[in-house]
């Protein structure tokens, strides 16, 4: 006994294109949501590069004062927990939708 | 972030204790330091800080206490004479000058910087728990 395979071309009218069901290309990508954490990232990431290498210069015993360094730090750290803490609830956001009963 | 403006004033203030510190490290080193004549004799330096004006704007308290309000200035203090006779650089009268530095003020100096810049820090670091507890903010 030999099973038809289901196809969606059978059930679908046939005038009906499954590309409509794509996800619709985003029209701003330059400006949307993507850029904006892209841009939280690299400024993230820049804070952390110029601790770095703040610590690295006191360390070769040159630089900036050592309470500058401190600071600066602290300020890398403090913007990479509102960056975790928006991962936080961008995931939170994700589950909850993911849960969603349909 | 408007935390940076805060942690930038508390910088200010440990920059400028820190110039106090090392002005009076070097107030110290050269207390005993003897010179041929008492023209020539080490002056003391002297940390002056300039008040920023806390009547305008916060803003522009901000963007003002960013700077060095700190110049170093010397102290015209009389050199002290020591009779040592047997001194290369005694005098005819067997004098010997040695820098007009006080050493009680000296060390007065250096425990009012060590507690100022400390309550520098603890203003930054209240600061950042003051930035840390917002984070908290709708947190599980």
């Amino acid at each position: 006994m030999s099973i038809d395979p289901v196809s969606l071309s059978a059930i679908l009218p046939a005038g009906e294109q499954l590309g409509t069901l794509a996800p619709a290309p985003l029209q701003q990508p330059a400006s949307g949501f993507g850029a904006l954490v892209t841009d939280g990232l690299n400024a993230v990431n820049a804070t952390l590069v110029k601790a770095d290498s703040e610590v690295r210069q006191v360390a070769l015993g040159g630089g900036p004062s050592l309470h500058e360094v401190m600071i600066h730090l602290e300020e890398a750290r403090l913007s990479f927990q509102l960056l975790a803490q928006v991962r936080n609830r961008l995931l939170d956001a994700y589950q909850e939708v993911m849960r969603m009963q349909v | 972030m408007d935390y940076h403006a805060l942690f930038q004033v508390s910088a200010a203030g440990m920059a400028t204790e820190k110039l106090r510190l090392d002005v009076t490290a070097l107030n110290l080193a050269n207390m005993h330091a003897a010179a041929p004549s008492a023209n020539q004799v080490y002056k003391p330096q002297r940390v002056v800080t300039q008040a920023v004006n806390f009547g305008t704007q916060f803003g522009r308290l901000y963007g003002a206490a960013t700077g060095a309000q700190a110049v170093v200035v010397q102290q015209d203090s009389a050199p002290r004479m020591v009779y040592e006779p047997g001194h290369p650089y005694a005098n005819a009268q067997g004098m010997v000058a040695y820098p007009g530095v006080d050493h009680v003020a000296e060390m007065v100096n250096l425990n009012t910087a060590l507690r100022a810049y400390e309550a520098n820090v603890t203003a930054m670091n209240a600061a950042r728990t003051m930035a840390a507890r917002a984070l908290d903010i709708g947190g599980q």
